[in-house]
């Protein structure tokens, strides 16, 4: 049986951290409810805009113009670069090792063709946890950008969006992808690998963060669908579209805006992904620290109460020995 | 066409300004003001700064002030997605002045500075302008009616 002592001093210790993450629960729950505003802000704008350039890469591409560089799919991928959106802090259940995981995964589908390393993979990172693929795989690192925990403004995102659109003109990469956590609802969060360039209609799975119907957006995943689905199926719903000025300086100003806007789409979707990780591993540790707390308590009691039943028995005996 | 209404939506990143059947949308596009009716040709056009105004089924008209962004007009559809905008009637004209002078003051005293932080600046400051004007346009609207 252990010392009374030592099982009180462990009952003080684990209350003390229950307390910790307790806070850190609150705190969690707190940034998560304004994450998932900025989320649902932001959603409408990204996903009309996204349905706006699918439209225009349809009416581009059907034209015998020269298409946009940044529409046109390259024959041979040499390199790709990928955005890994993970927290900066840890403590958040398994939210940087699943996004990191689904990367690897999905690398790996890509990377061997006939036992051969055919492509390249380097990381763009946002948020200090994600240097853990350098750590694990081995993957080249080839930028770090500061992320905040809760981002407020679309210009954050600005350098980011830059960088990969100048690098994928200059060559060094042929394609673009982004890895987030999608935010699905507080305790469901999935972590996805989307393909951000080149602009790819025929991608499945290109709609940021629409689940189901939402009724607060008026916007439902259906309805984009039947849109992107009647486009494919049928060549009569390419709109002639008359540019102004042209095609050329829409296209130019409009898709490294959409790029941008997808990106902060993703780190939000992100954030409030974190957050809710967070939140949920923190409500459980408290739980867990509970349960604890009532176990040790319960052997506290029956030491306690064993040795006062020894120390009784001892001076009972003691007694009945003077007796005699 | 028995169609005589545009769906109406003007979006921003942080959210949805308004969205709503309406008759006719006044816009300042890069190439001048344009103005759409029902039915009008698919166009997409990059917008310039300036004031946003639509009349409404009723005969009302609302005026919004506009950034900058882009527009897409479908057939029976106008969906516009800005940096920045607002209704004018949220404008706070003291402010949007205020914001204005510094930003000019800013301009003249930063020859030093960099070509960016330049068309920033300049940016901002055609953005009060728009508010600005579109306040104005309100006003003189809200007389008139």
């Amino acid at each position: 049986m252990a010392n009374t002592k030592d099982i009180q001093r462990r009952i003080k210790s684990i209350s003390n951290t229950k307390k910790i993450t307790k806070a850190m629960e609150m705190v969690a729950a707190s940034k998560m409810r304004k994450a998932i505003e900025a989320v649902l802000r932001t959603r409408t704008y990204a996903n009309l805009s996204w349905a706006t350039v699918l439209n225009l890469s349809q009416a581009v591409n059907g034209n015998s113009q020269e298409p946009h560089p940044l529409l046109t799919k390259r024959e041979k991928i040499k390199k790709i670069g990928i955005i890994l959106i993970a927290s900066n802090r840890g403590l958040c259940g398994g939210f940087n090792a699943a996004i990191i995981n689904k990367t690897q995964e999905s690398i790996k589908k890509h990377q061997y063709i006939g036992e051969k390393i055919v492509i390249e993979a380097e990381f763009i990172l946002m948020g200090k946890k994600g240097a853990a693929v350098h750590h694990y795989y081995g993957h080249n690192i080839a930028a770090e950008f500061p992320k905040l925990d809760l981002a407020s403004e679309i210009s954050e995102i600005a350098p980011v969006a830059r960088m990969i659109i100048r690098e994928y003109l200059a060559g060094k990469y042929d394609k673009i992808m982004v890895a987030y956590t999608d935010y699905v609802n507080a305790s469901k969060q999935i972590p996805r690998v989307k393909q951000l360039l080149p602009v790819d209609i025929t991608t499945e799975d290109e709609y940021l963060g629409i689940v189901g119907k939402d009724t607060r957006l008026g916007i439902d995943k259906e309805f984009i669908e039947k849109k992107k689905r009647g486009h494919l199926a049928d060549e009569k719903y390419v709109y002639e579209y008359t540019f102004e000025p042209s095609p050329k300086e829409v296209l130019d100003e409009m898709i490294p805006r959409l790029i941008e806007v997808q990106l902060y789409q993703a780190l939000l979707e992100s954030n409030a992904s974190e957050h809710s990780a967070r939140m949920a591993a923190m409500h459980q540790a408290t739980d867990a620290a509970n349960d604890m707390v009532n176990e040790l308590t319960l052997f506290y009691n029956k030491a306690r109460q064993a040795s006062i039943t020894a120390e009784i028995a001892e001076i009972s005996a003691g007694a009945n020995a003077l007796a005699k | 066409m028995s169609n005589k209404i545009i769906n109406f939506e003007i979006v921003t990143p942080e959210r949805v300004v308004l969205k709503e059947e309406v008759a006719q949308v006044t816009v300042p596009t890069k190439q001048g003001e344009i103005t759409i009716l029902p039915n009008h040709i698919p166009l997409v056009a990059s917008l310039m700064p300036g004031v946003i105004e639509v009349v409404k089924g009723d005969g009302i008209r609302e005026v919004m002030s506009v950034s900058g962004g882009f527009i897409e007009v479908l057939k029976d559809k106008v969906v516009i997605l800005a940096d920045t905008a607002e209704r004018a009637e949220e404008i706070d004209v003291k402010r949007v002045e205020e914001a204005r002078r510094m930003a000019e003051q800013t301009i003249k005293e930063m020859r030093k500075y960099d070509q960016k932080s330049f068309t920033d600046v300049s940016a901002r400051i055609a953005k009060e302008l728009a508010r600005t004007k579109a306040v104005k346009r309100w006003k003189r609207i809200k007389k008139i009616d």
